[in-house]
């Protein structure tokens, strides 16, 4: 059965807003999950090791929301279903956790374009396919929503913005000089 | 008291006006402006609405890059968690933070893209009338897009230009401005702005005789007054209620089709009341598209501009639905269009007389918000936040001047400050009040 990003966003609106589930159990959900697709689950130390080298800022609060879409809607279910032994669980996690690494908890809770990336971001990782949708169009939608690369964007953008300013700004300043320099040769 | 007499031009309140003679540098925009005129169209005539939704959204990438170039948009957005990216459809857009009257009022100068020499920029203040005055950056094509919408507006009223037509706005603010410029923009014409506080406006009409007129109410009001003048092709009016009267007069004793549309200085077009069914606002799309389904205007406009407008809500009311209209229009048009509601004062021979009337007293006076009520026979109540004490009083003079003109042998006028940060409605307070009923009811 294929991922439906329309019925689990029905899901979790029915849910709480806020995850329950403190970091520990947060693990234990997400590792289960694996554990019911008959996988071995990363080791505790494995999510130790990876918050030490690869984690980030908001690498808790994201494994936390995790666990409370998990556990709040069918992706779990459908994950279960989707997962192969193609990859090993800690690749697939490290994978998703790399490419959300700038959605913070509350943007998967009310932006409705970064939860869309959150889900699909992690059906991906597990290897699933969206319903009614071809794996190119799958992915030229996640190209769209890319908050990485948004944000990559706006920095070039305000970089460019920035330049453009200070040559206007320089070109003012020269017009000013050379208008000054003339009235005094005026006078 | 005549009319003129009440607007003086001695009331010197009348924005200084800074009018461009290089009407030349409009021909390169003659095609733009038929483009523009196509499109509008093209678009007012396909009846299946997702085609029509389509060629609204193939307007979506020009505003996406807009919003990166926007310093405020891209700050906003990359603070709420989203980018221009996400915004690849209409239902995309209901996800997007609204931009509010007050917020564009406060960033105006952030807001629009780095704009480049051959946009010729230049800064307009709307007048304010039922809301705080805004700074709106505009390029040259947004200060030229009015006479590539009356091309499609005189289609739309079957009028027919004569070779170079004269285009006349009609004025009826004080401080009696006028003056005649070039207008190649449209079929070689020219413009002229009369006003009807001049002793020879009449005049001046016969002389010119204009092929379209631009007024408000009270001048379309002056005009009626006066059935020796030329007979335009076509008359226009907008940004305040049109009362049917005046309309009914205009064009069933005078043969005059008179076409209200609503705009506002933020956004320039918005929609025009349908000919055929009054109140009913058809929506000038693909330039804008007026958010479906909600209680208040919110536009989004999609013709390029260096000012891009995403979800900005100019504080009127009204609701937005798909329409096949009888006049032939299909597309998407306005109902219950509020914030500039109708209002009859109660004059003391028994006489019901258009608030709206006096509605130029407010012109040019930077007031956060009004309100008029009549609370008595001669009596009103002038509720008035953001305004001095020396602006509320030179208003009252006006005021009181204006309701004599209108039938008040002597009005009385309270005035009332209330505190600007109570009025701060997402909509526009209804200006226009009238607490007294009609004797023998």
């Amino acid at each position: 059965m294929a991922f439906s990003i329309p019925r689990l966003r029905e899901q979790l609106a029915a849910a709480p807003l806020a995850s329950p589930y403190p970091h520990e159990l947060a693990v234990a959900v997400i590792c289960d999950v694996f554990r019911a697709a008959n996988q071995r689950p990363p080791r505790r130390e494995a999510f130790v090791q990876f918050e030490r080298h690869r984690g980030h800022a908001l690498w808790r609060e994201q494994v936390s929301m995790l666990a409370h879409v998990l556990a709040s809607t069918s992706l779990r279910e459908e994950t279960v279903k989707a997962l192969d032994t193609t990859r090993t669980p800690m690749a697939r996690l490290e994978q998703f956790f790399q490419e959300i690494e700038p959605l913070t908890a509350e943007m998967v809770r009310a932006n409705a374009f970064r939860q869309e990336e959150f889900l699909r971001v992690w059906i991906r990782a597990m290897g699933g396919a969206l319903e009614n949708e071809t794996p190119a169009a799958s992915k030229q939608r996640l190209e769209q929503l890319d908050y990485r690369k948004a944000m990559a964007d706006f920095r070039a953008a305000e970089a460019a913005r920035k330049k453009e300013a200070d040559r206007r700004e320089q070109l003012l300043q020269e017009a000013a000089r050379r208008e000054a320099e003339a009235r005094g040769w005026r006078e | 008291m005549s009319p003129v007499s009440v607007l003086a031009p001695d009331l010197g309140v009348a924005p200084r006006a800074r009018i461009r003679r290089d009407t030349a540098t409009q021909r390169p925009h003659i095609p733009w402006a038929e483009a523009v005129a196509r499109e509008l169209s093209a678009l007012a005539s396909l009846a299946d609405e997702a085609q029509a939704r389509a060629r609204v959204e193939a307007r979506l990438d020009g505003l996406r890059l807009a919003l990166h170039a926007s310093p405020f948009h891209a700050r906003r957005l990359r603070d709420a968690g989203m980018h221009p990216g996400d915004l690849r459809g209409l239902d995309d857009l209901r996800h997007f933070p609204v931009l509010e009257r007050a917020t564009l009022a406060a960033h105006w100068d952030a807001i629009p893209t780095l704009p480049t020499a051959s946009s010729e920029c230049v800064v307009v203040r709307s007048s304010g009338t039922t809301g705080a005055p805004v700074n709106v950056v505009r390029d040259r094509r947004d200060c030229l897009l009015m006479w590539a919408v009356l091309r499609f507006l005189l289609a739309r009223a079957g009028a027919r230009l004569p070779r170079r037509p004269r285009v006349v706005l009609l004025d009826a603010l004080p401080g009696g401005l006028e003056y005649s410029v070039r207008l190649p923009i449209l079929e070689d014409g020219a413009l002229h702005r009369v006003s009807v506080l001049r002793a020879d406006a009449a005049e001046r009409l016969h002389r010119v005789r204009p092929a379209v007129v631009f007024s408000d109410p009270e001048g379309l009001r002056w005009w009626t007054a006066r059935p020796e003048l030329p007979r335009p092709a076509l008359m226009l009016t907008s940004a305040q209620h049109l009362p049917t009267a005046l309309r009914d007069t205009l064009t069933r004793d005078l043969g005059v089709p008179v076409l209200n549309y609503y705009a506002t200085t933020e956004t320039g077009p918005l929609a025009w009341e349908c000919l055929r069914t009054p109140g009913h606002f058809h929506v000038f799309a693909p330039d804008v598209w007026l958010e479906p389904d909600s209680d208040d205007v919110v536009v989004t406009r999609l013709r390029p501009s260096v000012l891009p407008l995403l979800r900005y809500r100019p504080g009127d009311r009204g609701t937005v639905r798909r329409d096949a209209c009888a006049c032939g229009f299909r597309g998407w048009t306005l109902t219950g269009f509020g914030g500039r509601g109708a209002c009859r004062f109660l004059a003391p021979t028994g006489r019901a007389v258009d608030a709206w009337a006096v509605a130029w007293v407010f012109k040019h006076h930077a007031l956060r918000a009004f309100r008029l009520t009549q609370d008595a026979p001669e009596g009103f109540l002038l509720e008035l936040a953001g305004a001095s004490e020396p602006e509320a009083h030179a208003l009252t003079e006006r005021l009181v001047a204006a309701l004599r003109n209108l039938g008040w042998a002597s009005p009385r006028v309270a005035v009332r400050h209330e505190d600007a940060a109570a009025w701060s409605a997402p909509a526009k307070p209804q200006p226009f009040r009238c607490l007294v009923t009609p004797q023998g009811h």
